[in-house]
């Protein structure tokens, strides 16, 4: 049986008195690439806000490789192995693309202030891994000419990839990935898929968010679908071409209907 | 090639990144040696009237310099918007104060009391307080610093609102004497100790804890995302601020010898923010050279100085709104690598 | 600590903290206004009415007016509180929208972050309060006796004098006016639209900088009248008189629910009972350590106040 890196289990999340997911299921298996896809305010990016512990569900579970991180502070859930984008590039502008990276990598060192302070060798082992892994990831995502520039600098591509970098800096049990491909050209999208291809190739599962259907159904293992909330379908991209209910979502049928 | 404009800091960077370690030892040796021998300069276009050049070199130069240092790792480096720095000099300066007379300890084993007193304060204060967004720590923070003068004054213990006087000054070390007439021990006393600390910050800024500060700056949310201990970071940014103002302050008292309340008004801890705020939040090198200026010039223009805290005040606002990085901004020299392909 | 105060000198400690609170309340509301719209703790508010309390003074220094020597007749009062409660409203009022212009418009156009708009508010703050302690020679400046502190009746152990009268009174009414203006005007609705959602204001043709400039006019304003009536109860000022009470009403607005104009008038009538109930057993000279401990356990427990206001917005 595969194993589940990532369980979403019957989550409903409120805001005020709106529903924004209700009884929602997801899973990510081990190496594979899961999309989540559905129309605006479908409730997506709230996922990716349940999951890394931005928000706190009204019930439900998150299970990251078998263990419930609910409730947990966010930077500890990161560090149990979830990494990820964000929808408008959120860099730390001021920091160097390396640094930028270098940032998610430290957080898996266990050596802490005091020691830096003092110079320990545990220290200073840790300094080298981070920056061992900062400079390989951004040599994996063709970036390592641009190590000493500021984030805020680089052109837009490069920032939604150094983004990727970062996410992947933590060794990430399941990527999250919101919306990669957001302002890139055809050229560009092809490229963005071959790499997360590379990364799912390198053993990450990855779970996806995008509105380019071309992309999704391309790279996609597995798609759901969100629509108001609710999860409404689920299969191979080919079985969700063909929903009826994923097509009227889409054309806004459904829920007028309801 | 994009022409390069022409730029003292590109200049002096290239220089120092190409120079060899004993070029680099050297250069720092020197002014290292300048600055310690900055007591003996006696220059009639940098003296000041009224106060003698080497007591304005201890108050306020060398001592604002340290606690700009020290406010900077929490304004400048981390992004939080400390106003009650003046809390943890008084700390400093009572632990001095009251320790001295009532223990038979001198001032340099009280001087790690008075560093953990205030490091005990940032913690109790900070572990509340940075869990607040922005402006709510900031009025927090103006709050205890005011909170803990209106305690001081009411606490009779500790002398109320006359204070403590007779507080003796350090004991000779390595035959420095630490007399009332001669400011000079104290400045480099204070400057070797600024040495220390600006050491510490470098270290720590070129490293994890450096990081994970810029990055609850430039985005807080985003940091702990990233797996960054935001709370734990900005705790010890607060608790790392707050040592090196008691540090300041012990020094201080054991100086001037007699405390009250009054001498630690929000006034102080808005000084020592226009320092960080004129010279470069997030730039050691700024913040110094801020403190430097903003405490020389009210020195050397005597009619400037009872205007200073005016002047101070119209300074931020126009700091913040020509030129919100300060004389010397942080910006980091970028490198740029032709892409081999 | 003597508890038995408490009921002994219940009503009277009552009374006084609503007419303290009535106070509060005044400033509190430019506190909660401007968080309202700009989203940002105006630092420099507590400056705004440290210039009303100047105001004031000025105005009767102009008549020559020294002090009580017999009850003023009831017409020649009103008239006069009239004159410089309006006057120092209005003066508040216009600083206040200068403050805004000079301190906060710049940044707020080009983005800037919020980290600068409070350095650039407290730079404002300072300078007002260093300008006025100069020209005030850092001393108390003292107001004359207008009104008669003889109790007009006694209520159990409250003595209830004209002046506190006034002060509960006045700011009732002007509670109305204000309520009237933010549910009944274009320019309330204006407010209340920025206050929801900038943007969409944007869109539908809200002249969002017109309307930020009106409520930093409306608050000042208030905060205006609120130091006519400090002085009336007070008869005192410095430079520095803004900084206890500004810390005073941001921790009205905050127990409020700041953003809330509601909460800030309960928050404010809250604070002033409790700071009189606990001053009274404490002694007065703790009475700003216990406002700041409310504050900070408010912060802490329950940050949205008490008709929470939903500040605590998303931000991803």
């Amino acid at each position: 049986m595969t194993k589940k890196l990532l369980e979403i289990q019957n989550l409903v999340v409120k805001f005020g008195g709106v529903t924004a997911l209700n009884e929602v299921n997801l899973h990510v298996n081990e190496g594979e690439i899961a999309a989540l896809i559905g129309p605006n305010g479908a409730g997506k990016t709230t996922v990716f806000n349940i999951v890394t512990g931005y928000y706190k569900p009204v019930s439900g579970d998150v299970l990251v490789d078998g263990n419930s991180v609910l409730g947990l502070r966010p930077y500890l859930i990161a560090r149990m192995g979830l990494g990820r984008t964000f929808q408008n590039i959120r860099l730390f502008g001021d920091m160097t693309a390396l640094e930028n990276v270098a940032t998610a990598a430290d957080a898996l060192n266990k050596s802490g202030l005091l020691s830096a302070l003092f110079g320990l060798g545990r220290s200073r082992r840790d300094e080298k891994r981070s920056m061992e892994t900062a400079q390989s990831l951004l040599e994996f995502i063709g970036l390592d000419h641009r190590a000493h520039q500021m984030a805020k600098n680089l052109p837009y591509g490069d920032q939604r990839r150094l983004e990727i970098a970062r996410a992947l800096a933590l060794n990430p049990k399941v990527l999250l990935l919101d919306e990669p491909a957001a302002g890139f050209n055809p050229q560009e999208k092809v490229e963005l898929g071959d790499l997360i291809l590379k990364i799912r190739d390198k053993g990450y599962a990855v779970l996806l968010i995008e509105h380019d259907m071309s992309l999704v159904m391309k790279i996609s293992d597995r798609i759901s679908v969100l629509d108001f909330g609710q999860k409404i379908a689920e299969g191979t991209p080919s079985e969700i071409q063909k929903n009826q209910r994923v097509i009227d979502a889409y054309l806004g049928v459904a829920e007028d209907a309801s | 090639m994009k022409a390069k404009a022409f730029n003292l800091r590109d200049i002096f960077g290239d220089w120092w990144e190409s120079a060899t370690p004993i070029q680099r030892g050297i250069t720092r040796t020197v002014v290292i040696a300048t600055f310690y021998a900055l007591p003996f300069l006696n220059n009639p276009v940098i003296d000041t009237p009224e106060t003698s050049f080497k007591s304005v070199l201890f108050y306020p130069l060398v001592l604002f310099a340290l606690m700009a240092v020290g406010l900077n790792v929490v304004v400048g480096k981390s992004g939080i918007l400390d106003l009650g720095y003046v809390a943890f000099f008084a700390i400093g300066a009572y632990t001095h104060a009251v320790m001295s007379a009532r223990t038979s300890l001198n001032f340099w084993e009280i001087l790690p009391f008075a560093m953990g007193f205030a490091m005990l304060a940032g913690l109790i204060l900070g572990l509340p307080a940075l869990r607040l967004r922005g402006d709510y720590l900031a009025i927090i923070t103006l709050g205890f610093g005011e909170i803990i003068r209106i305690i001081a004054i009411n606490t009779e213990a500790i002398g109320g609102a006359a204070g403590i006087t007779d507080i003796p000054g350090p004991t000779p070390i390595f035959g420095f004497e630490f007399s009332v007439m001669d400011p000079r021990p104290y400045y480099w006393l204070t400057l070797t100790l600024l040495i220390l600390v600006i050491w510490g910050v470098l270290r720590l800024s070129h490293r994890k804890p450096g990081r994970a500060w810029e990055a609850i700056r430039e985005d807080e949310d985003v940091a702990e995302f990233m797996g960054v201990a935001t709370l734990k970071y900005k705790l010890w940014a607060f608790i790392i601020g707050g040592a090196v103002g008691g540090l300041a302050g012990a020094i201080y008292a054991s100086k001037i010898r007699s405390i009250q309340p009054e001498l630690f008004t929000l006034n102080l801890s808005i000084m020592i923010l226009a320092c960080v705020v004129f010279g470069g939040m997030g730039n050691i090198w700024g913040v110094i050279l801020g403190a430097v200026l903003l405490g020389y010039i009210p020195e050397k223009l005597r009619f400037l100085s009872d205007y200073r805290i005016i002047f101070f005040g119209l300074l931020m606002v126009v700091m913040m709104n020509i030129r919100p990085n300060g004389l010397m901004p942080r910006k980091k020299r970028e490198k740029f690598q032709e892409k081999i392909s | 600590m003597d508890f038995s105060i408490l009921v002994t000198d219940f009503w009277s400690l009552t009374i006084d903290g609503i007419v303290v609170g009535a106070i509060v309340a005044l400033v509190s509301l430019g506190y909660t206004l401007v968080y309202g719209v700009l989203r940002l703790i105006n630092f420099a508010h507590s400056e705004i009415f440290m210039i009303g309390t100047m105001t004031c003074y000025l105005v009767i220094q102009q008549f020559g007016f020294t002090g009580y020597e017999e009850p003023l007749p009831l017409w020649k009062f009103a008239s006069l509180f009239l004159l410089f409660g309006l006057t120092a409203a209005m003066v508040s009022g216009v600083a206040a929208v200068i403050l805004e212009i000079v301190a906060y418009r710049r940044l707020r156009v080009l983005g800037a972050s919020r980290l600068s708009s409070l350095i650039s508010a407290i730079g404002a703050s300072f300078f007002l309060v260093e300008v006025f302690q100069k020209l005030s020679g850092a001393k108390n400046l003292d107001f004359p006796r207008m009104i008669s502190k003889e109790p007009i009746f006694t209520f159990s152990s409250a003595y209830i004098s004209a002046d506190k009268i006034l002060v509960i009174v006045g700011a009732g009414i002007v509670f109305y006016i204000l309520n009237r203006i933010i549910n009944h005007t274009k320019l309330g609705l204006g407010i209340r639209a920025v206050s929801q959602d900038e943007k969409t204001s944007i869109l539908m043709g809200v002249n969002v900088n017109r309307i930020i400039s009106y409520t930093f006019l409306l608050g000042g304003a208030l905060a205006g009248v609120g130091s006519a009536f400090y002085m009336v109860f007070y008869e005192t000022t410095k430079a520095n008189v803004g900084f206890l009470i500004g810390i005073s009403a941001f921790t009205a607005a905050v127990l409020g629910g700041i953003g809330n104009v509601r909460g800030a008038l309960v928050g404010s009538f809250a604070l002033g009972l409790f700071q009189q109930y606990t001053s009274a057993v404490l002694g007065y000279n703790w009475k700003d350590v216990v406002t700041f401990v409310i504050l900070v356990f408010v912060l802490l427990v329950k940050p949205t106040g008490l008709f929470g206001e939903s500040l605590q917005k998303a931000r991803v």
